[in-house]
């Protein structure tokens, strides 16, 4: 294979191993393409300079620790999600469903609360929990059917009112009343609600005071 | 050293070994194709097989296989012995993270030094955004390297990563892929995702770079004719 010092560079760039053969042979006598070949070799193994292969087993020890924790971390995030039920067994079909399905559900929930919120009392942030709830409620009942007692002691003297001062009572009693049934029924809409719960708990003291003030006001 | 004139210590290592014909010299995939043997090796299959199903042994001996490749790759790139250590555990975790998405388009090998030269980089842009943030008006974007092997030659050694600092991003990447790891331009084509005639002329675009950093002028009758 003939060649010249113009093919060099082509050669150089990305040769056969015949072209460099013949280059090589060119080289021979040409002191111009001899030093481009050697200068060229030289960067080759001056590049043998920067590789330093030695074993490191202590970075391996490293690497190990992070990849042990990093398997670790990953169970657990996994963990959290199967307990949820998001399983890769279950198809992707199915999994694609399930999320609708909970798009769905969110996105009804949140049109819900959107048109509701103005029905919430402004109080419902003070919520009681269920176990208070429950407390309350009992507590409740009790209250009232002592008041009721009381009601039915003070009843003779408020159906046939002697005085103004006693029929004063009565409309009074019935106004409360009228409180205490609205302040119930928005407390059965909103049980939790523990603003309501004082309102009602104050309507029950003032009928209890004023049942109190009809037994001690003589006929 | 006869005509080659390469100012440094190193002119009559270059001069013998240049004359005794070197086994790493071009034709790059042809005549040094019996020394340049493909990275990845016979179980790669099996390797990345190991790794998808999280058996830490098969992390392992990615590292007994590629570790020591890996972290001079990352020292290169990087100039810095705890950067590159840096660089290859984070390489590690990410081949942890990512096993999933291999899909065997590349060797597994190649698929994690694809990794390692980015987390290089990404390694090496954060370090510039720390320097910027405490206003260090070095304006270099690798530092001087630190010392390594004592038998390699100290000299030689800095002149060339000096001149290495000077060459494109991908030029660096193609010379230290190929002439100090031992990639075949097939292998770094994959790694950083140009065409293997790409990868060719960068790297004969880099030695001609670096041919004119670290030798004297020439006169004019060595150019060509």
């Amino acid at each position: 294979m003939n060649i010249s010092c113009n093919d060099r560079e082509r050669i150089l760039l990305d040769g056969s191993a015949e072209e460099w053969a013949a280059l090589e042979q060119h080289a021979a006598a040409c002191s111009a393409c001899a030093e481009e070949l050697r200068a060229w070799k030289a960067l080759s193994t001056a590049a043998e300079e920067l590789r330093d292969h030695g074993e490191d087993p202590a970075l391996w020890a490293k690497i190990e620790d992070s990849l042990r924790q990093q398997v670790q971390q990953h169970s657990a995030r996994r963990g959290f999600w199967e307990r949820l039920g998001f399983s890769s067994e279950i198809p992707l079909g199915w999994q694609t469903a399930l999320t609708g399905a909970l798009v769905l559900v969110l996105t009804l929930s949140g049109v819900y609360v959107v048109f509701h919120r103005h029905t919430v009392d402004p109080g419902q942030s003070k919520l009681l929990k269920n176990s208070a709830l429950a407390e309350v409620e009992r507590t409740e009942r009790e209250y009232m059917k002592a008041i009721d007692k009381l009601a039915a002691d003070a009843k003779p003297q408020l159906d046939s009112p002697a005085s103004p001062l006693m029929a004063s009572y009565k409309e009074k009693l019935m106004v409360v009343d009228g409180a205490i049934d609205e302040l119930r029924e928005q407390a059965g809409r909103n049980p939790s609600n523990a603003h309501l719960r004082y309102q009602l708990l104050a309507m029950y003291q003032e009928k209890q005071q004023t049942l109190q003030e009809v037994l001690e006001t003589k006929p | 050293m006869g005509t080659v004139g390469l100012t440094l210590q190193w002119e009559h290592r270059i001069s013998s070994v240049a004359g005794e014909g070197g086994p790493r010299v071009e034709p790059s995939e042809i005549a040094a194709g019996q020394n340049r043997a493909t990275s990845a090796p016979p179980d790669d299959a099996a390797l990345a097989a190991g790794c998808l199903a999280g058996d830490l042994r098969a992390y392992e001996r990615l590292y007994q296989l590629q570790g020591a490749r890996m972290k001079n790759l990352a020292r290169n790139l990087l100039g810095s012995q705890s950067d590159a250590e840096d660089a290859v555990q984070e390489t590690f975790l990410k081949i942890q993270r990512g096993i999933a998405s291999f899909r065997g388009q590349s060797s597994f090998v190649t698929w994690a030094f694809r990794i390692l030269v980015n987390t290089c980089y990404d390694l090496r842009r954060s370090r510039v955004r720390r320097k910027e943030q405490t206003h260090d008006d070095s304006n270099e974007m690798l530092p001087w390297p630190e010392p390594r092997a004592p038998g390699a030659h100290p000299s030689l050694r800095m002149a060339l990563e000096r001149a290495l600092g000077q060459l494109t991003r991908h030029q660096r990447d193609v010379f230290l892929l190929y002439e100090v790891e031992g990639f075949r331009h097939a292998e770094i084509a994959a790694m950083l995702e140009i065409s293997e005639t790409a990868s060719k002329n960068t790297l004969f675009q880099a030695k001609k770079n670096l041919r004119g950093m670290l030798e004297p002028p020439r006169s004019a009758e060595a150019s060509v004719r």
